[in-house]
């Protein structure tokens, strides 16, 4: 049976209160139409992770949905530091987040063992630095150091995580969510997998048959997801390879708005509550911005060889 | 004999300085900027088989425009493989494929540890900076780290407020004795005023170069430790007329290192 759905129903049927969520996106394939919507419905009180967190994670703690961030990094990128983020962590506005800190690498190995099930992952990074000085809400569940058991040698344990939900943007996914990316991964194949349920968000909804034509490219299977949304434009303004580039000026504008408490809340006022769905959301961009700035982003098309899987 | 011109820019001359420290065959991971310039001017010069990679999952990028972040889209079209943060960060930092690894830091002090987590108190910070993000697995453990910072006594320190990513830590051996691989660790901290280098003996940083408009005893008092100066402390080498070339003609037409000098890089 079809798990396609609209946002508002994906959001309100899986994602809850307190929550633990994993969000896809390195810049790539962020999954903005879902953020927008978690804010719209007002969810309290989530954990939320990520390797190189960005505008998406800090707009969600400036809505004041989160209390814990297990994180590696958070900033505008080019627009320098998360406003929303130093504020919270600063000034406690809206509220002094709890953060778990770790990095690129040991994140994403903890989200891999979450998805292979295993108990622990040794990694070699965070030695000798102050994140193994730092503990937060995980305690002393946060890493661990034993000898190996193999050589002696010292070595840094870390924990498997399972995400209550993870929310991922990709290109296409069939309507039972087999869900295919190309181009930059970040962590979202091992974040995905990690959780209980996977929420899949795509540009295209495809055919079964389109997916079998090239199935390499499928990194979350259909029995692992709940639901499906068509939302296309929806990692705006991040981007979505061979859809649509970055929007460096919008970039600009959330980070402008985001400068204070007030332009923060008007962003929030102008384009999550002011319009319902994506749709309204891409209808209020183009009204904004004007249609050609609009096609200006879209991708043109340069296509590789097909690939063929017959024998 | 090589050229000098003469006619250059202090995010050029830094730039220049950072392609000197990757040899031919590195495999270089790279952040974007200072990096990537740095990277590629090697590339055209005297590293053509040095190849690059982004954390993000890229290998060998070949970018129509200057990549404004490690996830850019101008990053995906042409590259020889995308993958994933596991693959990049594991199945080749990790597993001790990595040269060459570039950091820069919001404070670094005098044995190379690098703070870009908080100013102040960790819990009650003056600034919130991004974390690590990439940085720790980087300097922990690529074979060779370059670090480019900018010189005054606020960026460096004595002893930096968080240590996000190791360098000699507290002197030597001391990576070693917490469990990191041997041989590796900062090589080298380029400057706006000089490039600085690693005494083995201690593992503190000292002068090596001193750039053209500038002087030792500038450099020194800029610096808030007890700077040592090489024996054999000289002038850094200006930009050549090739690596110039490079530089303009190829990879920044459009000029966009100057924006290094509104951050303070002059």
């Amino acid at each position: 049976m079809t798990k396609v759905v609209t946002m508002k129903e994906a959001v309100a049927e899986h994602v809850h209160d307190g929550d633990f969520l994993f969000i896809g996106g390195y810049i790539c394939r962020t999954p903005f139409a879902a953020i927008h919507e978690i804010i719209r419905q007002g969810k309290k009180e989530l954990t939320l992770t990520r390797s190189n967190a960005a505008d998406d994670f800090d707009m969600m703690i400036g809505a004041g949905l989160v209390k814990r961030f297990i994180a590696t990094f958070l900033s505008l990128g080019f627009f320098g530091l998360g406003r929303c983020y130093r504020r919270s962590i600063e000034q406690g506005i809206p509220h002094k987040i709890e953060v778990e800190e770790y990095t690129n690498l040991s994140l994403p190995m903890m989200l891999m063992a979450g998805a292979m099930g295993m108990p622990f992952v040794p990694v070699k990074d965070m030695a000798g630095s102050d994140l193994l000085n730092v503990k937060s809400f995980m305690g002393d569940g946060k890493y661990k150091v034993i000898n190996s058991p193999f050589d002696g040698s010292l070595t840094v344990l870390v924990p498997p995580l399972h995400p209550d939900v993870a929310i991922i943007h990709v290109q296409q996914a069939d309507e039972l969510g087999n869900a295919q990316i190309w181009g930059i991964g970040g962590d979202c194949q091992v974040g995905a997998n990690a959780a209980k349920k996977v929420i899949v968000s795509c540009e295209r909804i495809v055919s079964r048959e389109v997916i079998g034509k090239d199935p390499s490219r499928t990194i979350v299977p259909d029995f692992r997801v709940v639901a499906v949304v068509e939302e296309p434009f929806g990692a705006h303004p991040g981007y979505t390879p061979g859809f649509y580039d970055v929007d460096f000026s919008f970039g600009y504008r959330y980070q402008q708005a985001s400068n204070t408490v007030e332009g923060f809340q008007k962003f929030l006022d102008e384009w999550v509550f002011g319009v319902k769905n994506r749709t309204e959301y891409i209808q209020h961009y183009i009204e904004t911005v004007g249609y050609s700035a609009f096609r200006g982003l879209q991708a043109e098309f340069d296509y590789g060889y097909p690939v063929s899987y017959t024998y | 004999m090589k050229k000098h011109p003469g006619d250059y820019t202090k995010p050029e001359l830094i730039a220049c300085c950072g392609a000197r420290e990757i040899r031919d065959y590195d495999v270089v991971l790279v952040g974007t900027g200072f990096p990537t310039m740095c990277a590629n001017i090697a590339r055209h010069t005297h590293a053509p088989n040095a190849r690059l990679m982004q954390e993000a999952g890229v290998f060998d990028a070949q970018p129509k425009r200057p990549a404004l972040s490690v996830g850019d889209p101008c990053l995906n079209p042409g590259a020889a493989m995308i993958g994933t943060l596991v693959d990049i960060m594991g199945m080749f930092l990790q597993a001790g494929w990595v040269d060459v690894g570039f950091l820069a830091g919001s404070q670094v002090d005098k044995y190379g540890n690098i703070n870009t987590t908080a100013i102040g108190d960790y819990d009650n910070p003056k600034s919130r900076l991004p974390g690590s993000g990439g940085a720790n697995p980087i300097g922990s453990l690529a074979k060779r780290v370059l670090i480019i910072a900018l010189h005054d006594t606020r960026r460096l320190a004595e002893r930096v407020d968080f240590i996000t990513t190791p360098g000699y830590i507290d002197g030597p051996g001391a990576r070693e004795k917490r469990g990191l691989p041997p041989g590796t660790g900062p090589q080298v901290i380029i400057t706006n005023k000089a490039v600085m280098r690693f005494d083995k003996a201690t593992g503190e940083a000292y002068l090596a170069t001193y750039h053209p408009d500038t002087s030792i005893d500038e450099v020194v008092k800029n610096t808030p430790w007890d700077l040592k100066v090489a024996d054999d402390v000289h002038e850094t080498e200006p930009p050549t007329e090739e690596e110039l070339r490079v530089l303009r003609e190829v990879l920044d037409p459009s000029r966009k290192l100057s924006a290094y000098e509104r951050r303070g890089y002059v």
